[in-house]
Order: C-alpha cells, then structure tokens, then sequence
C-alpha cells in the first residue's frame, strides 16, 4: 500500500464524513428550526413537548444517542432501508440530527428572542397568521441574527460525525483507523492527514457562514 | 368639514370593555362606536391607555370583559378567523416596524400575496400605486434601514392600505419623527381623512385634529373622560383632567 | 417538580439505550480468565541479568522498572476487567517472560496501554521499553520500530453461533460480517470478501453483542482473541478454526537497540525449551493442543 492508496482511502473517508454531515445538517436545521417554533408557539403543549426534547436530548451524550439509534430502533425494528450499511448511515445521521437540533433550536430562539416584538405585531396587524408571522418574518430574521452562532453549531457537529465510525459508518476516523493499521511506519503523518482534513472542512464551513453573515446581514 | 357617507351601523363599536394587565386596570368601562368615515383622534396623558385601546381594537391586545365588534362582527378568538378580520384593520405604529428583511416594495406586497392570495404582478403594481402616493416609490428597491424616518412611516402607511381595510389605526405615527418629518407624514394622514377612511389616531398633534378629525376623545386613568368636536374640545374643555392636560401641552 | 420530570425522561431515555447496548450478555467483563486453568505461572526471574549495552535495558535498569505497552481491551490476549490493577491474557504472560529473562519481576513492570494508533510512537519516544499487543510484524512497522519473536502466529477467523453452518470465509457471501473499524480483518473481508456484509464497529464487544442477538452472522479477526470470546460465552459461541490468514505476533522494540532484540529472542527460546510458553497459552487460552510456538525470527 503506497502512499497514493492510503490518499484514496482518505477520500473515501473524507466522502463518509462529508455525506453524514450533509444529511445531518439538513435534519438538524429542519428539526431545530421546528423545536424552535414550537417552543415560542402559543400551544402550551407544544412549548412543554419542545423544551422537554432539548432539555433531555441536549443533556444526553451524543455517543448514547447514536447507541439509542444503532442499537434500540433495530430493536423497535425501526429500519429504514434494507441494506445494512446504509441503514446504519441512516440511524448515525438521525442521531446527529436529533442531537444537533437541540442547539440549533436553542440558536435559534435566541435569535428569535433578539428580533423586535414589533416585527411580530406588524405581521399580525396585517393578518398573517401564526405560522406565517414565523416562517416570514420572525424566523428568517432570527436566522440571520444568528449565522455565527449557528456556524459554531454546524461546525461542532461535522466534527461530532467522527463518532458514527463506532457505529459501523466509515468516514474520516475510519480511513485513519484503516491507514494506521497499515502504515504503521506513518502514524504521526496519518493522524496529522486527518487534523488537517477536519481542518480544510471546518474552515470552508467558516468561511461560509462568514459569507452568509456578509450577504444576509439585516441592517436596522 | 368633511364629508362622509355615513351608514346606519357604526363601523367599530366597544362596549364596556375592560382591560388588565394583572391588578392594574388598563382600560376601565370603554364605550365608543365609530362611524364608516369617521375620524377619530385620542389624546391624554402617558400610561392613560390610548395604545392598549387602541391595540384592543384588531386583538393585538386580548380584552378581559366586554365587547368589541368590527363592521357589526364580534372579534374571533384566535386562528384564521382572527387573521382575515385584522386583515381589515390597518395598523400603523409609532416605531414603524416594517420588515427589517424585506425590501420596501416587499414590505408593501407581502400581506395581499399571502392574506389575499393576489397573484405577484397585480400586487406589485398596487403596490407601486400606493408608493407613489406616499411618495416614496423611487425607493421601492431599498430597504427599511436605508430610508430615513418619514419616509419609512409612510411607507408603513402604505402597507396597511395595500390590504384595502375598512378602519386604520394610527398609534402615535409621528412621535418617534424629527419635527421636519412630522408634516410630511401628516400630510398624507390628512389626505386619507379626507377620502373618507375610517381613522383611529392617537396623536398629540392638534393641527391634525383640526384639520381632520371628526371627534376627539380623551383618556385618564384608562376611562374616555371627555368626547367632543376638535375645536370644542381645545377652546373649551370640560373635564379637570382635559383642562389641566391641555394646560400642560399648549405651553410648549 | 419540573426538574424532576426531565430527570426521569432522560434516566429512561438512558436505560432503554444501555439495556439495549448491553443486552444478552456482553463479555463479563470479570470473567477474563474464562480459559484459566490452575495457578499463575511464575517465571524464574534472572538474577543475573546484564544487558547494559542497550540503552532502553540500561534505563529501565536504573529506574528499577519496566514499562511495556499493551491491550487493555482483548480478553485472553491483554486485557483489564474493570476493576483490576493489572491486565491479565497471554500477551501479560510473554510480557512477564520476557521480563524475568531481563531481570525483572512482575512488580517491576509498568503497565501501559496501547492500542494502533499508539504503539509505534510510544516506542520511537521512550513512553514504553517494549510492546506485546497483539502486534502483527510486518514490513512497514519494520521501517520504524524492530520486533523480536514471533510468539504465535494469529490467523484470521471466524467467531459464529454454536449451531452456525459457517465453516470459512468461502462461507460469507450473503452474510454479515462483523469486525472492528479500520482493522486489518476488517479491511482483508472488504477486499478479498467483498460478498459479506461488513459491519465494523470501535470495539469486538459490539460485534459480539451483536452475534449474540443474531444481527450478524459471525465475527472476524485474530483467532486468538476470538478465543477469548468463545471461552467466555459459555458454548453459545464458537470459533469456526479455518483460519484464512498469518498473522505473526511479535514484541515490538525500539528500532536499533540489537542487544535488546537479542536478549528478548532468547527469552522466547527458552520459554520453549523450559515450558514456559506453553504455561503460559494453557494458563491464559486454554488447551495448546495442535498449538506450536513459532520458530523466532532473528532478521
Ligand atoms: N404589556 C403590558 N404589561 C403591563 N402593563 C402594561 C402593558 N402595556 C401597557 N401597560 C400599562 O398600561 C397602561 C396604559 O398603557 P398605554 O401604553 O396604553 O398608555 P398610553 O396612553 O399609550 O401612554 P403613552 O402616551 O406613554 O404611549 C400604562 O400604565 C402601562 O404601563
Ligand atoms: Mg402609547
């Protein structure tokens, strides 16, 4: 195994690591956002479900999350395809999403708490209703009150997808894992490879969200 | 004067309503119909509760007793219901809030082309109608931030007429203005006065109700103390508290 | 109150996760010594031992203690039950060998653990005098670190349910494989298997869990460890004895230090000429029937 196959593997890993992510991201922002809702809606019951989820999902180490999912919804018999590697891409990836949007649902809020309760009036007062006043107006205000924040959020949770490699998912850790095992002679070079790819990630999600923040940023 | 159709029915009507914000007691025993063109202007010290009344008036503030009717319809409690009636009642703000993330144009299209389901074309185009009116359509691409105080509560203006409601609600709409601004926003209040919309105003601005307003009625202490012609009103006061009110403004 | 609420949501949201994690059985994790029959072995430690021309002995010498790297995690080979001070498996027991033969007694060993990614640093900066962890000789390894031995030769191999019809890897297409991620068996049904599904996980007890509650079809690596498992399942589990690769296990030692290299050789030597070896396999594995000590290596 020469050097070229071992930056295959780790294409193939970064790959992994970057399709969890993708998918996880969407759920997270899709479920955090509806957390959010929820949790400012006029329901009581709404408002208590909602906090109840982030407050014990929030406090659960991720690693027991993924366990739930890897291990109690095959249990529950909860499959969501047939074949077995991608169903556990399925369950590392509701794992992240129900974890993640805890935080973003809890970003959110405080964007949605920042955004000024005239807004909110205005939107009434012209006869929106509840779920339009928070998809139109409070919601993509708060969204972008919010992008750094929200960036740090999505950046811990790419570097969270290191943990679906226990969890029979092969991304970045995994290709470290397999490349140290076979260039035993590389271990130091290996481990640095892999910090750096993390790296690369991580800064390109930056610089995004920077640009976001840039292009999206509401002048009041 | 002006002149107004008047219809049978009156267009607002409260009835002993009362209002509370925990034990203080916002509104106390509020009985007032306004009439289909009529304009009203409410005036009276801070913390009488010409806002709360006002906002009572399209729910924006629930009431603890009582009744208020729009066009002979009582105000629903919540849901689509609710939505669709204050969808008749303009609002217009004393901090203008127009949608810090819209455009101005969006700002004024928004509610017929999700209220009123207008298609996008027809909405842009009365919409660029009212801008004109107001006086602002050559900003119609900026946004909210970018226009200066006046313009941004004429514009606020124009929002709430671009839904065609049957009564507008004016609370406070010039005091958040520097003083060269003021007219400029007036103005256009007056104009609509005088094409025979509905108007609530709370204002301290008397050229305004001189000019415009068919009634005036003022609060302390959470009650209508006094309800009168303008002129009347100004020259000979009734009420202790009208008298010493009106002492205290005319000073300055 | 509320508080209260949320506690007991997330203790039962916590249960419901660990009891299915640890359903049927993982490995108990005091049962290490599952295969042990009899005493400890007690190898004769050299009194007389001198080997000051190595610099790691020399050092070791000195501070009157020698460190040595291995699992923590592999039952019957270099494993600690929780609880324990010491690890215990047949690496301890070559580590202990080798030792004595160095003039050094049980006592005077460090124990360190180290697992893939570790085990060449540790030896190129000093944080361990030797390595005895399932530590497979091959040509890259040989590029920064030397190793004396072989002491066994691993095989690849197949851990399945007492009634399974797995009798070789020939057997796997179509069935789930479960191995650790990133590791050679892993990688070796990947490419040469590529019929069998793979499932890898951080750790074997996952895969054994999931034997055991029939998720997949069998387990797969070193035979050695796959043993341990078997021992500890109390005949539910098998160990398949096909096995389709060599894996020689080696002590690893600072590249270069010869004497050291040497000395260690001639431990190995002499655990099989006194008996030592086999003592310590039947202590630790169990039955060394059809079982042989390699020949060493003396590249
Ligand atoms: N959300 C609220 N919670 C508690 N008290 C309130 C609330 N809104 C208004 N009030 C109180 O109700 C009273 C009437 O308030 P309101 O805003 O209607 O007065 P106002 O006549 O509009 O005064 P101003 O001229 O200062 O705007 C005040 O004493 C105010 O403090
Ligand atoms: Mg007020």
């Amino acid at each position: 195994m020469d050097i070229f196959d071992l930056s295959g593997l780790f294409l193939s890993g970064a790959w992994g690591t970057l399709r969890l992510f993708l998918l996880a991201l969407v759920g997270s922002l899709a479920l955090g956002t509806l957390l959010a809702a929820m949790r400012v809606s006029p329901t009581p019951v709404l408002r208590g479900a909602a906090a109840t989820y982030v407050t014990v999902v929030r406090n659960t180490p991720l690693t027991l999350v993924m366990f739930f999912c890897a291990f109690g919804l095959p249990i529950l018999d909860i499959q969501f395809a047939s074949d077995r590697g991608l169903n556990s891409f399925f369950y590392a990836s509701l794992a992240l999403s129900a974890y993640t949007a805890c935080f973003v649902a809890e970003t959110l809020r405080s964007g949605i708490a920042a955004i000024p309760v005239g807004q909110a009036e205005a939107a009434r007062a012209i006869g929106l209703s509840f779920r339009q006043t928070l998809s139109l107006i409070v919601l993509p205000q708060a969204f972008r009150t919010v992008i750094p924040p929200l960036g740090s959020v999505v950046i811990a949770m790419l570097k969270n997808t290191s943990i679906a490699s226990a969890f029979n998912n092969r991304e970045l850790i995994s290709a470290m894992r397999s490349g140290i095992e076979i260039r035993g002679d590389m271990v130091i070079t290996i481990l640095i490879a892999t910090a750096l790819i993390y790296l690369v990630l991580a800064l390109g999600l930056g610089r995004i969200f920077d640009l976001l923040e840039r292009k999206l940023v509401i002048l009041r | 004067m002006i002149q107004h159709t008047s219809e049978q029915r009156p267009l607002v009507q409260m009835r002993q309503v009362q209002k509370f914000f925990g034990d203080f007691q916002a509104l106390k025993d509020i009985d007032l119909d306004i009439q289909a063109g009529e304009v009203v202007v409410v005036i009276g010290p801070s913390g009488s509760g010409k806002s709360t009344l006002c906002r009572t008036i399209n729910r924006l503030e629930t009431i603890d007793s009582g009744e208020i009717l729009i066009d002979g319809e009582k105000l629903p409690e919540e849901g689509a219901r609710l939505a669709k009636l204050r969808s008749d009642v303009g609002m217009v703000f004393q901090s203008f809030n127009l949608f810090a993330h819209k455009t101005i144009l969006e700002n004024v299209t928004l509610g017929p082309m999700k209220v009123r389901r207008l298609p996008a074309a027809k909405a842009k185009e009365e919409a660029m109608a009212l801008l004109e009116r107001v006086g602002v359509a050559h900003q119609a691409q900026k946004y909210p931030a970018q226009l200066s105080g006046g313009q941004q509560q004429r514009v606020a203006i124009a929002r709430a007429l671009a839904m065609k409601p049957k009564v507008m609600l004016f609370d406070e709409p010039t005091s958040a203005l520097d003083p060269e601004m003021i007219n400029e926003v007036l103005d256009v209040m007056v104009t609509l006065a005088k094409e025979g919309m509905t108007m609530v105003v709370v204002t301290h601005e008397m050229g305004f109700a001189r000019k415009a307003a068919n009634r005036v009625v003022f609060m302390a202490d959470g009650q209508i103390v006094e309800v009168a012609e303008p002129e009347e009103f100004f020259t000979n006061p009734q009420s202790a508290r009208a008298k010493d009110f009106l002492s205290k403004i005319l000073t300055h | 109150m509320k508080k209260i609420t949320f506690l007991t949501a997330a203790l039962a949201a916590g249960a419901l996760t660990l009891s299915a994690c640890g359903q049927e059985g993982t490995p108990d994790a005091g049962g290490g010594e599952g295969a042990a029959a009899g005493d400890a072995p007690v190898y004769e430690v050299a009194e007389d031992a001198d080997f000051s021309e190595s610099d790691t002995w020399e050092a070791a010498q000195s501070n009157g203690t020698l460190t040595i790297g291995v699992r923590f995690d592999q039952p019957g080979l270099g494993n600690r039950p929780a609880g324990a001070d010491v690890p215990e498996g047949f690496d301890i027991e070559i580590a202990k060998l080798v030792a004595a033969h160095l003039g050094f007694a049980p006592e005077e060993i460090e124990w360190v653990e180290t697992v893939s990614a570790n085990r060449e640093p540790f030896l190129q900066n000093g944080t361990v005098d030797l390595v005895v962890a399932t530590y497979t000789i091959n040509d890259e390894r040989k590029q920064v670190v030397d190793f004396a031995g072989p002491y066994y030769v691993a095989g690849q191999d197949l851990l399945v349910a007492e009634d399974s019809d797995i009798a070789g890897p020939e057997d796997l297409a179509g069935t789930s494989v479960c191995s650790v991620d990133g590791s050679t068996p892993a990688q070796r049904i990947a490419e040469e298997y590529p019929e069998a599904d793979l499932v890898t996980y951080d750790v074997y007890s996952k895969c054994v869990t999931d034997l055991q509650s029939g998720s997949v079809d069998a387990v797969t690596t070193d035979d050695a460890i796959l043993r341990g498992y078997a021992a500890q399942s109390d005949g539910a589990l098998k160990v398949v004895g096909n096995p389709f690769s060599d894996e020689p296990y080696g002590v690893g030692l600072p590249k270069d230090d010869q004497v050291l290299r040497d000395a260690v050789n001639d431990a190995l030597d002499e655990a099989r000429d006194n008996g030592y070896w086999t003592e310590a396999f039947e202590y630790t594995l169990g039955d060394s029937s059809g079982v042989e000590q390699p020949e060493v290596d003396r590249y």
